[in-house]
């Protein structure tokens, strides 16, 4: 990791959030604002339509209660679908300029989760301002665990985007698979609603710790260490380091495949 | 410093089928199972060089002869499917018109793009900034999108930051060919006190002027094999002869006339110093002396006819004997001997042929013709097929 190579990055990581987030002098709004409509879509249907308690939380209510797992969801989620794309997206330069092509795909997860985690302090601060109480102490402890989710994020593109070279289809498998985690992680709904067997299950999903932490530092200031916080980060490097593993092997024959 | 800089050993490429979707499966299915995967074009084959620090080296060939796949895999774009690349040194490549540039953004972000892309951090670039502007010299144009630039444009900036990158090896294909007389000027000025400097240049170019100009060896590529390895000179004469030489043949194949077996007819055409069926090689300057015998059925002597042609068969210089009133030597009833020298042979290397006629003793009718194949070599710069005396007052 010279400093070339990280010039390179810095570079694709301001080129991304340019033309990703900030092409238009509304695209900043958007990235606050779209969340924030989808926020209040979930919010409507689970409140108004099911009428959905969260018992665990009935003092927080269910909008700050989804809004605190929401934004990181939604990093990790576009980072991994946008960064799948960067180098199929990327052909005609990775045809002419040799260069450590894995810092297209992390580039533009790091992009993402930048400008996201902007929009998560911003919908923190209205939170606090409509009078939910943010435990500002449990946000800066949730910092690295906003990285960690960047390089469990990182992990998944890299391996998609390889993937991808390869087996088009994968640009039209990852949005519905992407939907099924959505839903198949506690972030609408609390995990004590479950059935005892898909609650089990759920805690198999590495996400689910990540969502569960973010509410109990940030919501609820509490923060009780468990076996879990160990493995996942732990889990999440691993996984990296597999993503890059694979990356690497086929870097290789990139250009014969674009 | 004897290390090599770039060492190319039995290279070949090919380009797997990855058109149809269960194409691309099978491929990928191979490169999973760790094999290459098979079909396609064999687009090198076998390709193997060395170039030396300090030295510069050209790429000749014809289209499609597979000059730009060895640049991308000397640059690491792709890999070899067989063989080995070792490249020691800061290389940047010249490849194609900016590459790299994203037309969306302004020049001086790509600039930016760019040098990192060439390895220099942005430390080095805020430095280095104002020299690159001034090289490209494109005024207030840095600011406004690369879409709006001219071609030209383009190619300046994509230089200036190359060389503004301070690389041990440039590597370039036929980009230079690109911009205005004076920014050539500029490029090649360049150039050549980046090799004084003691760099390396690996070139691709159709530009022979430029590449006996600019490289001490060259390689000749067709249809991605090595055709040739050598000298400069060397290979660039041999691929001009080539190249003439089928130029010739097509056209021949186009005006094919009969003739041949007139009743005047050349007995025997030697060229002194040259063995029957050899080709004649000579260096520019010295002599060429040519002997033709030819038959005459009724006794009369003959018009002899010697001239000199390109390889494509564009005439040089003819003359006959009844020009010159010469009389030929009459060797028994039939045979008359007809001996020419051309003095200090101003021929500028090339490939050339020497054709002997026979004519009617009127010197109307040609009616026999012999030929031989002759390479002038040398390692004259000059321009064209002759030297031309000449006093520089």
């Amino acid at each position: 990791m010279g400093p070339v190579y990280n010039s390179i990055f810095w570079q694709l990581v301001s080129r991304s959030i340019r033309t990703e987030y900030l092409e238009n002098l509304t695209g900043f709004a958007w990235l606050i604002l779209q969340p924030l409509l989808l926020l209040a879509v979930y919010a409507f249907v689970f409140t108004s339509i099911f009428q959905a308690r969260i018992p665990a939380a009935e003092h927080i209510g269910f909008v700050p209660y989804l809004a605190v797992a929401f934004w990181p969801w939604t990093a990790f989620s576009e980072a991994i679908l946008k960064g799948s794309n960067t180098i199929v997206a990327n052909a005609s330069l990775i045809g002419k300029v040799a260069f450590a092509t894995e810092l297209l795909p992390l580039s533009m997860v790091t992009a993402t989760f930048m400008m996201h985690v902007a929009g998560y302090l911003a919908v923190l601060l209205v939170l606090q301002f409509t009078g939910t109480d943010i435990h500002w102490l449990g946000v800066l402890v949730a910092t690295p665990l906003l990285f960690l989710l960047c390089v469990l994020a990182g992990a998944f593109t890299l391996f998609f985007s390889a993937l991808q070279v390869f087996v088009r289809d994968v640009a039209q498998i990852l949005p519905p698979m992407m939907t099924f985690w959505f839903f198949t992680t506690p972030i609408v709904y609390s995990t004590s609603v479950l059935p005892g067997k898909m609650a089990e299950w759920l805690q198999w999903n590495p996400i689910t710790w990540f969502v569960g932490r973010f509410r109990e530092l940030i919501l609820f200031g509490s923060y009780q260490p468990s076996l879990p916080d160990l493995l996942a980060p732990l889990g999440s490097l691993v996984l990296f380091w597999l993503g890059l593993k694979f990356f690497r092997r086929f870097s290789g024959h990139f250009e014969d495949f674009l | 410093m004897t290390q090599p800089l770039i060492r190319v050993e039995s290279v070949s490429k090919f380009y797997p089928r990855v058109h149809k979707p269960w194409e691309r499966m099978r491929a990928f299915a191979a490169l999973v199972a760790g094999r290459e995967p098979q079909g396609g074009a064999e687009v090198l084959h076998d390709v193997s060089l060395e170039v030396r620090a300090g030295e510069s080296f050209g790429i000749i060939g014809e289209n499609g002869a597979g000059k730009s796949t060895l640049l991308k895999i000397l640059t690491g774009v792709i890999s070899p499917s067989r063989g080995s690349v070792w490249v020691n040194a800061r290389v940047a490549a010249l490849l194609e018109l900016g590459a790299g540039f994203q037309p969306e953004f302004s020049g001086i972000d790509n600039v930016r793009m760019k040098a990192a892309l060439l390895g220099m951090t942005a430390k080095q670039l805020d430095q280095r900034l104002d020299e690159i502007l001034a090289f490209a010299d494109i005024g207030e144009y840095v600011y406004e999108p690369v879409k709006h630039y001219s071609s030209g444009m383009v190619v300046r900036l994509g230089f200036a930051v190359v060389a503004a990158s301070d690389p041990e090896l440039l590597i370039t294909d036929e980009v230079l060919a690109v911009g205005d007389e004076s920014f050539q000027k500029k490029c090649i000025k360049w150039i050549e006190s980046f090799l004084q400097r003691g760099n390396t240049l690996l070139m691709v170019s159709h530009s022979m002027y430029m590449v006996q100009k600019l490289c001490h060896r060259a390689l000749w590529l067709q249809n991605g094999r090595t055709q040739q390895l050598g000298d400069v000179f060397d290979v660039t004469q041999s691929y001009l002869a080539w190249h003439e030489t089928r130029n010739a043949q097509e056209k021949r194949g186009r005006d094919e006339q009969g003739g041949g077996a007139g009743i005047y007819r050349i007995d025997s055409f030697a060229v002194a110093g040259f063995a029957n069926g050899e080709d004649v090689q000579l260096r520019n300057g010295q002599d060429l002396q040519v002997d033709l015998v030819l038959h005459s059925p009724d006794g009369r002597p003959p018009v002899g006819l010697i001239g000199i042609v390109r390889a494509d068969g564009t005439p040089i210089y003819g003359v006959a004997s009844d020009f010159d009133r010469i009389r030929p030597e009459q060797l028994d009833q039939n045979r008359f001997r007809y001996r020419i020298r051309f003095t200090a042979l101003a021929l500028l290397p090339g490939s050339y042929s020497v054709r002997g006629h026979a004519m009617d003793p009127e010197g109307l009718r040609l009616s026999d013709t012999a030929e031989w194949r002759m390479r002038v070599v040398g390692e004259s710069r000059e321009l064209g097929l002759v030297r031309l005396p000449h006093d520089w007052l």
